[in-house]
């Protein structure tokens, strides 16, 4: 088992290494004048200087910045036992991204002004991440959104629209407009004459534009289902017993939920105990990590989406080995099974070093940023979920795995029944670039 | 539904009560308006998380009052050590000290419970999914919410009794009716002070306790009840521990009666009823004016 994984450790380093090369010949037009001026440049000694920024702390520590944080750290041990980029050792410099927007701003001035980091990769906050996108350009740094899911952070308010909105800002994962979406055709192909349907999100950007997303397509799909009850409870309640009820009196067939950690958690246990899903299925936009988190309890026959195809089980490990290797080396690293957030961290990492490694390979030597954001815009490469690809509109594009919960004996928790897994390919639940997300629904002909 | 509406507010209630109790005294006998409430409560829910933790698949009768127990006393010897070391030289400061102290205290316990237990949720349902559910008029409703509901009237009981019926509750309300004149008549201001911080603080961390089989422990937790719990002070009153149990309870029914049909209006309504005592009856239902 030891020399498989070290097998495929090398075998994804290889990858990692040589990923993007493919698109990189389409690349050389666009920086043709940059190649031959910087023939000559050399590789620095010094370390590469990368600001990881996740919650450390806070309710949002739990769920999503620490296995995000883990992530970080392992793959930047695991690059630097490597050779780190192009020899240089990758120094990870792991902070905190709780304190709100204006504290973040300004984390995220110095890091870039004082501190010359080399890039941030950072960010789970929407909130946080419209706040600091635009200061890319403005501060002329390198910054990669690696979890942050609102969709109109590179949208425009009218379709069509410029792309990028920013020329160093890019978002190394795809938006909520594909969870939701997928989580719209999974309900079309099982359940197509759902009448009665309701929504539990949180009071805020997120929660909102998730339900918002997910009725437009929903009711596009199913054109005759009613939503009977739309619950707004805010971040980080602790008592849900009230809404559990109110749903139960609604009738709903289907309760659509973008609830995150600890709340995602105190629902269903508390829907649990009422006997709430026994007789409604659940929807949820970022479902996957909560079989792990609830247990054993957690009931068979729930729709769960993933973020993109990240789960431990998919792509399967013997047609996609990188899952294997990253699942097993997390697992081994930090006991727990990587969630959602690890594989954007693994995104945002990999996607630098690769974008890296691919304008190196142009310019002869280490690329500037500018370079470094031309070799982005446009790159794909193999990550433990299968292919990404960062598009002229500087947001990552992926498929997108929607489950239904099933309990087997070889895991303590319910895994997605790996006979009805459906992945939707990343351009049936991404709007393409330069038009909105909502008015590339509406324009459906279902 | 209007019954199971009902429990469900009464249950939001009692964790409301329980919590603003707590924050009632501290508010009451001390004068301080301690922002870190939330995190005493925070503490109270990690230490019980851990110990369900620790005590899992033994019996929840013994579980259940180990975990409670420890979490009150851990609560309350914070409690203890911060009134001894950093409030006790905000009594004669104006409030927005108060505030800024007792806020950076709020910072300071939530990394401590980092470092002590890590940055990662805590589950501790066992004593929830072990007590099972009952039938009521055809809903299936979790006994643990009664549990929840008794517990704090127990509590209350007890509270009443020691602030009515003895030497200690009198001496605690001469000091919340007039702080130089208890002084004044050699009532060991002390050694009561640091005793109504850890009895508050022990309180905070009951509620916390009693909450986790509920919702898991995370970082953070104790921000939503700190708020709920200072609505309730406001509608029910300062110093009063009927104005914290009515007070709770029209907070309680009122959220779960909104949610249930006007979801929107759930915080909006909360606070309206806030302001409008605030502007009509600044002292609260049954505050001293």
């Amino acid at each position: 088992m030891k020399n498989e994984i070290a097998t495929n450790r090398r075998n994804f380093l290889k990858a990692a290494g040589v990923a993007g090369l493919g698109l990189g010949a389409a690349a050389l037009t666009s920086v043709p004048k940059v190649a031959g001026a910087a023939k000559a440049r050399k590789i620095p000694k010094t370390p590469v200087s990368l600001a990881a920024i996740s919650f450390l702390t806070g309710p949002a520590a739990g769920p999503f910045g620490i296995p995000g944080d883990n992530a970080y750290k392992m793959m930047a041990d695991v690059y630097n036992q490597k050779g780190g980029i192009l020899g240089r050792q990758i120094e990870l410099k792991s902070l905190d991204e709780a304190g709100g927007a204006k504290t973040q701003v300004e984390l995220a001035r110095k890091l870039i002004l004082e501190d010359k980091v080399d890039a941030i990769l950072g960010y789970i906050s929407s909130g946080d991440c419209k706040a600091i996108l635009p200061m890319s350009d403005e501060l002329g740094g390198l910054i990669l959104a690696y979890d942050c899911g609102t969709h109109v952070l590179m949208e425009g308010e009218k379709s069509p629209y410029d792309v990028p909105k920013f020329e160093l800002g890019f978002r190394t994962a795809a938006h909520l407009g594909q969870d939701n979406i997928a989580l719209a055709l999974a309900i079309k192909k099982y359940m197509p004459n759902v009448k009665k349907i309701a929504g539990i999100n949180q009071d805020y950007a997120w929660g909102r534009d998730s339900w918002h997303i997910f009725e437009l397509a929903i009711k596009k799909l199913i054109p005759g289902v009613e939503v009977v009850k739309v619950l707004w409870p805010k971040i980080f309640t602790t008592d849900f017993t009230a809404h559990v009820s109110a749903l139960q009196g609604s009738g709903a067939e289907i309760i659509h939920s973008s609830l995150w950690g600890g709340d995602a958690v105190t629902f269903l246990k508390q829907a649990m105990s009422a006997d709430l899903l026994d007789n409604a299925k659940m929807a949820m936009s970022r479902g996957e990590p909560y079989p792990q988190e609830v247990g054993p309890d957690f009931p068979e026959g729930h729709f769960l989406c993933c973020a993109g195809t990240h789960y431990f089980l998919y792509p399967a490990w013997d047609k996609w080995p990188l899952n294997k290797w990253f699942v097993q080396e997390y697992k081994k690293r930090y006991d727990k099974y990587p969630t959602y957030p690890s594989y954007h961290a693994f995104q945002a990492i990999a996607s630098y070093k690769t974008a890296v490694e691919k304008a190196a390979s142009l310019v002869g030597g280490w690329p500037t940023i500018e370079e470094i954001s031309k070799a982005l815009s446009g790159l794909s490469l193999e990550t433990p979920s299968g292919y990404l690809s960062i598009n002229k509109d500087h947001n990552a594009r992926e498929d997108c795995l929607v489950g239904i919960s099933k309990k087997v004996d070889a895991y303590p928790f319910p895994i997605l029944d790996p006979d009805r897994l459906e992945v939707f390919p990343s351009f049936q639940v991404n709007a393409p670039a330069g038009i909105s997300t909502e008015d590339w629904i509406k324009g459906w002909k279902v | 539904m209007g019954l199971i509406y009902t429990l469900n507010g009464l249950y939001f209630a009692a964790f409301l009560f329980l919590t603003s109790l707590g924050l009632n005294i501290i508010l009451g006998v001390m004068g301080i308006l301690n922002l870190a409430h939330g995190s005493l409560y925070a503490v109270g829910g990690f230490v019980a998380a851990f110990l369900i933790g620790l005590m899992a698949g033994g019996p929840i009768a013994l579980t259940i009052p180990a975990a409670f127990l420890a979490a009150i006393a851990i609560a309350a010897a914070v409690g203890f050590v911060l009134e001894t070391t950093l409030l006790k030289h905000m009594y004669s400061r104006a409030l927005e000290y108060q505030l800024l102290i007792t806020f950076g205290i709020l910072m300071f316990v939530e990394d401590a419970i980092k470092l002590v237990f890590g940055g990662e949720s805590i589950y501790a349902s066992a004593p929830m999914d072990g007590m099972g559910a009952m039938n009521i008029m055809g809903h299936t409703y979790p006994k643990y919410y009664l549990f929840v509901m008794l517990m704090a009237l127990l509590a209350g009981a007890c509270i009443w009794w020691l602030m009515a019926k003895t030497r200690l509750g009198i001496m605690l309300r001469a000091i919340e009716m007039d702080r130089d004149m208890a002084h004044a008549m050699g009532i060991p201001m002390r050694k009561l002070s640091i005793f109504a911080f850890a009895l508050g603080a022990g309180l905070a961390g009951l509620a916390g306790a009693m909450v986790v089989p509920t919702t898991p422990a995370v970082l953070g937790m104790g921000m939503d009840p700190l708020i709920m719990a200072f609505i309730v002070v406001v509608v029910g009153g300062l110093g009063s521990l009927k104005g914290a149990l009515l007070g709770s309870v029209i907070v309680g029914l009122t959220r779960s009666f909104t949610i249930a049909y006007y979801a929107e209006m759930e915080m909006p309504l909360l606070f309206l009823i806030a302001v409008t005592i605030l502007v009509a009856r600044p002292q609260g239902l049954f505050g001293q004016s």
